[in-house]
């Protein structure tokens, strides 16, 4: 044979090997922590993450920023360890101790050899329970905040998203602010606030420690009796009700704020809407959906702005699903010369998705995609323990994750495009640019996408 | 804590396709990954940019295989893909669930054998103005942006390959025509000029018969130019400064300097000199200049590894609001010069390796990280094995080859300063000023 014809056989694929998203076991301590373990043999770090129900969007907005703050200072000093002694003594045991937070959750996270877990885990005690928030240090911390502020302001990419969820959303919805705080609530975060912080987010009733390894040999749930036992303790009293997020939509017809920064040499782009949350029913369609529009490599945006016109180096399209209804966005940078064929382009294709089915070709694509990285996903312990660590903080069954694989098989061409016409609004989309409105103004009103807004955004500048 | 050793077979065929098989069963997972020896270090003056922009080329179909078709293809089999292109080398990779290991080692083998079959001018054009967003979002319209560039301008002479960014200029790119890129193809993209690492969930007497077939016919290529003489001397010779006008709120330092090339032990050494001052909040820069003296908003250090004559060792540092940018320049050299002249505290030692030991621990549970490691010691070293001898050799250091490394390195003479100074012409604070349309 000539490799012409070597190569004209496209090969099958081989009989798959089977698989199973690793089994977890789930004990609750007397303090009511949940204390969820996986056994994912052979690997020498176990991964520990102790997950808390309660994020930024918790927060009120005039301490907007406090519970991310109240993470970071939380590794400035213990009352056993002060200053950077406790993040020392981790060191010598070749471990990190990440904390951090997000919109739905605080996370202290460690990954560590096996045979140092409990040491692991004692210092990951002393750091949640006893941190003291020097205020010389929380200073600091304020300080960087309000530098890094500056910095958004900047950076076209972490400046479009700032503006595309402050104009999405309505003021008083925390998903409209940046979960770090701003100029105005920042400088309120003194010490006192990150400790009342501290102790409303210390909740052993909203917590669970995942931990994720080579197990064998260990018993965690008495481990962890023993090192977080009285996780919690006295703070169970400042317990308050959980805040439901609120998602409300600021835009009720199709607007564009343009961002006007002479000289770009490309238009960061945000289009979209308040989507949807982890919860929604219909989150399997939507996964298949979103990946066919904007994905996959090959998603309809891909092939149509880059593949085609090569307006971009990439555009993706995606739903972020918190606890509450979060963004639904297009985000893209284009050439300035192509800001408003780009703008077109993605509401054609967000039209096609909701208007014209699928193919049978594109559902299998993306079904099969999704289908097959599942077992690529979960190589490591760390991140079988992180998905696990999700599933807590959105309150899913249990099987979530066997099921996953089959609820994406199950999807239809008719649920892809129930799910497009259900959680696509064109009707309230809002485009968001930071680029230079002067190069496309004329295009950009002959093509009226809706109510025109451009803001001239200078450049902060440091005294 | 020991890390198991990653077994594997190091094998060439007849046309010198040099293949490493590496069998673990753990997760039914298969990596392929297969590593050029061809980089930008290869480009010649008006042709910068083009190692990349070919790159992309590789994705817009071979003899049987669609453009773009080689993405939908390996997705639609539950894997990952992608390609990078550095100043030593090019590598593409696939990452499958095990069963679909043939599809993967096929696409590789269309492309290397009958890339030019699909080639024509629209798909260049495509991907040279893709390539050319991916310049403006990953440098041009970014703050800071183009540092790295600036840094290597200075750190390696205008003659010397490695001087020019490894992205082009977009008048390069402008100029690149199907005839480079097929000239290019023939001259680099042969079996004798690669390196295909497999690993994970296979067989590798398969593995074997599966290479055999979709790449053994493929012709080598015995006359690929020889690259010319990289060498340099050890250091720059006299400092170089160079301070730039930008859009950026904060004033920040980048540093630069000549080091030892990759493989060379003191390179290890300075690897474990970087992570003692700048690596994490226990690390001398964050805790002096963040930390206690607040003079910055944050610090790093860094190494990146080069095989043609020097690497770089580099570090930023931006400057916080009200602060003199030339205390901070002082207090973060002052730092670098401190670990020439002093050896490390046991204790800094001790804590670098126990991270050191932990990072490479975890680097080395994914598949395709081992098929990445493994592609690269055999490129660049011509030493495979390395993948098990790297971490012993960063637990050898000791704090007398720290003071060393650092005291020939991190000297004036061979450093380069660029700072990023706000442009005067920003007017203070953000108007609202809204104009409807």
């Amino acid at each position: 044979m000539t490799l012409d014809e070597i190569l004209s056989a496209r090969p099958s694929p081989g009989q798959p090997r089977k698989y199973e998203f690793p089994r977890f076991e789930r004990t609750v301590l007397k303090s009511g922590l949940q204390v969820i373990t996986v056994d994912v043999p052979n690997r020498p770090l176990v991964s520990a993450n102790l997950l808390i129900r309660r994020g930024a969007a918790d927060e009120p907005a005039d301490l907007a920023g406090a519970t991310i703050l109240t993470a970071r200072a939380m590794s400035e000093g213990t009352r056993r360890y002060p200053g950077v002694e406790l993040i020392e003594a981790g060191e010598r045991l070749g471990a990190t101790l990440h904390v951090d937070a997000s919109w739905d959750a605080f996370t202290v996270a460690v990954e560590v050899a096996a045979s140092r877990l409990g040491a692991a885990l004692e210092l990951l005690a002393e750091l949640v329970e006893n941190p003291t928030f020097p205020e010389r240090d929380v200073a600091r911390l304020r300080e960087e905040r309000l530098n890094d502020l500056l910095q958004v302001k900047a950076d076209p990419r972490r400046r479009v998203d700032q503006a595309f969820t402050a104009t999405i959303y309505t003021p008083d919805s925390p998903y409209s602010r940046s979960a770090g705080g701003d100029e105005e609530s920042v400088p309120r975060l003194t010490s006192e606030v990150l400790r009342a912080t501290h102790r409303t987010v210390l909740d052993p009733l909203r917590a669970a420690i995942v931990v994720g390894g080579d197990l064998a040999g260990l018993n965690v749930p008495r481990l962890v009796e023993e090192k977080l036992g009285s996780f919690g303790g006295e703070s169970a009293a400042h317990r308050v009700a959980p805040a439901v997020p609120l998602a409300a939509s600021a835009v009720d017809r199709p607007i564009v704020r343009f961002y006007h920064r002479p000289g770009s040499v490309q238009t960061e782009l945000r289009i979209g809407h308040v989507g949807l949350s982890r919860s929604a029913p219909d989150f399997h369609a939507v996964q298949v959906m979103a990946a066919i529009l904007g994905g996959l490599f090959n998603s309809r945006l891909q092939m149509n702005l880059r593949e085609e016109k090569g307006y971009t180096y990439g555009i993706g399209a995606g739903f972020d699903m918190r606890r509450g209804a979060g963004p639904f966005s297009v985000r893209t940078a284009v050439q300035t010369a192509a800001t408003v064929p780009s703008i077109t382009e993605s509401l054609l294709e967000l039209r096609r998705i909701r208007e014209t089915a699928v193919t049978a070709a594109e559902l299998a694509a993306a079904r099969d995609y999704l289908v097959g990285v599942f077992p690529l996903r979960f190589e490591t312990p760390g991140a079988v323990a992180g998905a696990l660590g999700g599933l807590f903080i959105h309150e899913l069954p249990d099987d979530e994750l066997t099921r996953y694989r089959a609820e994406v098989e199950a999807v239809t061409i008719e649920a892809v495009q129930q799910a497009a016409r259900d959680h696509i609004h064109m009707d309230r989309l809002a485009i968001v640019a930071v680029g230079d409105a002067d190069a496309v103004s004329a295009e950009l009103k002959a093509a009226a996408f809706g109510e025109l807004k451009v803001i001239t955004d200078e450049l902060p500048v440091s005294e | 804590m020991t890390a198991q050793s990653v077994r594997f077979s190091d094998e060439r065929l007849a046309n010198g396709l040099r293949l490493i098989v590496s069998e673990d069963h753990l997760a039914p997972v298969a990596a392929v990954c297969i590593w050029y020896n061809v980089g930008s270090k290869h480009e010649v003056e008006g042709k910068t940019g083009f190692a990349h922009l070919f790159e992309h080329v590789m994705f817009q179909g071979s003899g049987h295989v669609a453009k773009a078709e080689h993405m939908a293809l390996v997705q639609a089999a539950g894997g990952t893909m992608n390609g990078t292109t550095w100043l030593d080398r090019t590598n593409y990779f696939e990452t499958v669930p095990s069963h679909q290991l043939e599809l993967a080692l096929w696409l590789e083998a269309d492309r290397m054998a009958t890339l030019l079959d699909a080639l024509n001018q629209e798909n260049l054009d495509n991907q040279r103005s893709v390539v050319k967003n991916e310049k403006r979002s990953s440098y041009d319209n970014r703050p800071y942006g183009d540092w790295f560039h600036k840094l290597q301008e200075h750190v390696f002479p205008t003659e010397h390959p490695y001087h020019h960014p490894t992205i082009g200029s977009m008048e390069d790119l402008d100029a690149a025509s199907l005839e480079d890129v097929a000239t290019f193809f023939r001259t680099y993209y042969a079996p004798n000029n690669a390196v295909l690492a497999v690993v994970g969930d296979v067989d590798p007497a398969q593995v074997r018969k599966w290479v055999e077939r979709y790449f053994g016919d493929i012709p080598a290529n015995r006359a690929i130019p020889a690259l010319g003489d990289m060498s340099l001397p050890a250091v720059l010779g006299a400092e170089a400064r160079e301070v730039v006008e930008d859009r950026v709120p904060l004033p920040r330092h980048f540093f630069a300097f000549r080091a030892p090339v990759l493989g060379d032990p003191r390179f290890d050494a300075l690897e474990v000199a970087a992570q003692i001052l700048a690596g994490g909040k226990g690390s001398r820069l964050y805790r002096r200049l963040v930390r206690d003296e607040k003079i910055a908003q944050d610090v790093s250090f860094f190494s990146l590894g080069l095989i043609g004559g020097a690497s770089i060792a580099a570090g930023q540092a931006t400057v916080r609001p009200g602060i003199d940018p030339a205390v901070v320049e002082h207090a973060f050299e002052e730092e670098l010069e401190r670990l020439g002249r002093e050896p490390v505290t046991d204790d800094e030692l001790v804590r670098a390796r126990a991270l050191i030991e932990t990072f490479e621990l975890e680097a080395l549970q994914r598949t395709d990280e081992r098929a990445d490691r493994l592609a690269m010691y055999a490129t660049l070293l011509d030493d495979p094995e390395m993948i098990n001898r790297q971490l012993g050799r960063y637990l050898a250091v000791t704090a007398a080859d720290i003071q060393a490394v650092a005291a020939q390195v991190l000297r004036p003479d061979n450093r380069v300063v660029l700072t990023y100074m706000p442009t005067t012409e920003a007017a203070a604070g953000t108007t609202d000023e809204e104009t409807a349309a």
